[in-house]
């Protein structure tokens, strides 16, 4: 330290001790009865209205899923994430999304090939857990009209919108599988280790569409999360001992509550 | 361990001592007990390698955030609408990570706010003109990100991942919010990662570049963080180890 640099201290107070409680865990389901169940559930949004949906919700315990199922379930995702990207850029050069402006065509275009890296890697990791990457698949046409109640792709500020609400479930999607994957001990180490590192990059994505909307549309919206009704997940839980109404903190989404929302993409 | 009764946050203490400034002036008006405790003794900062000793590491990373945003604000130096507000939230959500540690560890905080002694000289460095205090937050914020990530899958209580994971992608978020200031991209090309590929934990990191953000060990993190200069602390432990 150099002779006539000073230190300082910044004074606080210990705050009270609040005590922490664990989540409880479910019941494991085996994988073949999950696969029926998702199949079942995806031609049921077929036929039933969301609100009947949204009612069995909260009811549903979160699913414990090993670190293989996680992997599946993301790998899903990402390929609808990349889908979407894919979609929107193919519009970014002469088509319906070509007024946008170039920082942000430039942001669009890297983010797209983050999510297209997310895919062949999560497809090796499924490999090394004894799953099939190419059983893994979506429809030739998701309908993603379900996003936004409208066509995503129709014109820059409802592309951002629809973008920003993709990319803030993923966010969410991957931080409801923390648990998940540390409660797998060792056998969840690596891909544990893989979820916390592509987390944090959706985080950047949402928060760099935010910023673009921000920025060049004038939009209400800043790179966090400051109101519940921006996300389409329960951003706000009320018993958790995590504050997550605070904007300091971000939400989760279990498994189920995610293919809820994504379920009418992934229906075509 | 000083459990104060007073109710004042850290917060409000740290604004009260952000009004003093950064000028060399101004430092005479730090109060004399203060520089003496400095000077006579550092508290070293003793991180175990237990869950208590990453949160108390955590709770170290975002002391060091939240006091920068405060130091930034004061500074003077950011005079845009839009840059001073988002540092003002930035900072805000800092300080309430570090109120949600220390309610978290409560008597297993290691060390108080005021155990903390920072260069004087280090901050005046970073906080030298507009640019460099942006681009320090964004490195102080992917440090986070990346500090944050490589201690996650050391955890192991359930709520403490879940919180860890809940601030982390803020941290994110962040750090793309004043990239986006600075005009540079959200996510961090392999030429601004702090550890290069090769020094990487192979089993940390199943992937590594610009579509993933890296796990970096505590003992990594701290390596940057006293590249900054602008904590005196001695850091030790078997975290950090």
């Amino acid at each position: 330290m150099q002779s006539h640099s000073q230190g300082f201290s910044v004074t606080s107070v210990l705050e009270r001790i609040s005590r922490f409680s664990t989540r409880g865990l479910a019941l494991v389901t085996s994988f073949a009865f999950l696969m029926l169940f998702i199949v079942t559930f995806f031609l049921m949004t077929l036929f039933i209205s969301p609100s009947a949906q949204a009612q069995s919700q909260p009811e549903t315990p979160p699913a414990v899923l090993t670190p293989r199922q996680v992997v599946e379930y993301a790998l899903t995702l990402e390929k609808l994430e990349a889908e979407f990207y894919r979609r929107g850029i193919e519009q970014l050069s002469n088509g319906t999304l070509s007024t946008l402006p170039e920082p942000a065509k430039a942001a669009i275009r890297s983010y797209g090939e983050d999510e297209g890296l997310h895919v062949p890697d999560l497809s090796a990791v499924l490999k090394l857990l004894g799953g099939n990457p190419d059983a893994i698949t979506i429809t030739a046409r998701p309908n993603f009209n379900a996003i936004l109640d409208r066509d995503p792709f129709a014109n820059p500020e409802d592309f951002l919108l629809a973008l920003q609400r993709v990319e803030d479930t993923g966010v969410a999607a991957y931080k409801g599988q923390v648990q998940n994957l540390q409660a797998a001990g060792d056998a969840g180490k690596a891909v544990l280790a893989g979820a916390l590192e592509i987390h944090t990059i959706e985080a950047r994505h949402a928060a760099g569409v935010r910023n673009i909307r921000q920025r060049f549309y004038g939009a209400n919206i800043r790179p966090w999360i400051r109101k519940a009704r921006e996300v389409d997940y329960k951003e706000i839980r009320k018993n958790s001992p995590i504050p997550f109404a605070d904007e300091a903190f971000d939400g989760y989404a279990t498994r189920d509550e995610v293919l809820a929302i994504v379920g009418p993409i992934l229906a075509g | 361990m000083n459990l104060s009764p007073l109710g004042n946050s850290s917060r409000r203490n740290l604004l009260k001592w952000g009004l003093v400034g950064l000028g060399t002036a101004a430092l005479a008006t730090v109060p004399s007990t203060a520089l003496a405790r400095s000077s006579r003794y550092l508290k070293p900062l003793t991180f175990t390698a237990d869950d208590i000793g990453i949160l108390n590491f955590a709770l170290f990373l975002e002391e060091l955030e939240a006091t920068f945003y405060v130091l930034a604000l004061q500074s003077g130096k950011i005079t845009d609408r839009k840059e001073y507000d988002y540092l003002k939230a930035i900072g805000k959500h800092e300080a309430t990570h570090v109120k949600f540690l220390r309610e978290v560890l409560g008597y297993n905080a290691t060390f108080r706010s005021r155990d903390l002694s920072y260069s004087a000289s280090g901050f005046r460095a970073v906080l030298k003109d507009r640019d460099t205090i942006l681009n320090t937050a964004v490195a102080l914020e992917d440090t986070g990100v990346h500090a944050y990530n490589g201690a996650g899958p050391s955890l192991k209580d359930p709520t403490y991942i879940l919180a860890a994971g809940s601030i982390v992608s803020v941290e994110a978020r962040h750090s793309a919010g004043v990239r986006g200031l600075l005009g540079r991209p959200a996510t961090q090309k392999p030429s601004e990662d702090s550890v290069p590929k090769e020094n990487l934990v192979p089993s940390l990191n199943p992937f590594n570049g610009r579509a993933y953000d890296e796990l970096y060990t505590p003992k990594q993190i701290i390596a940057i963080v006293a590249s900054l200069n602008i904590v005196n602390n001695p850091i030790n432990g078997a975290l950090v180890a």
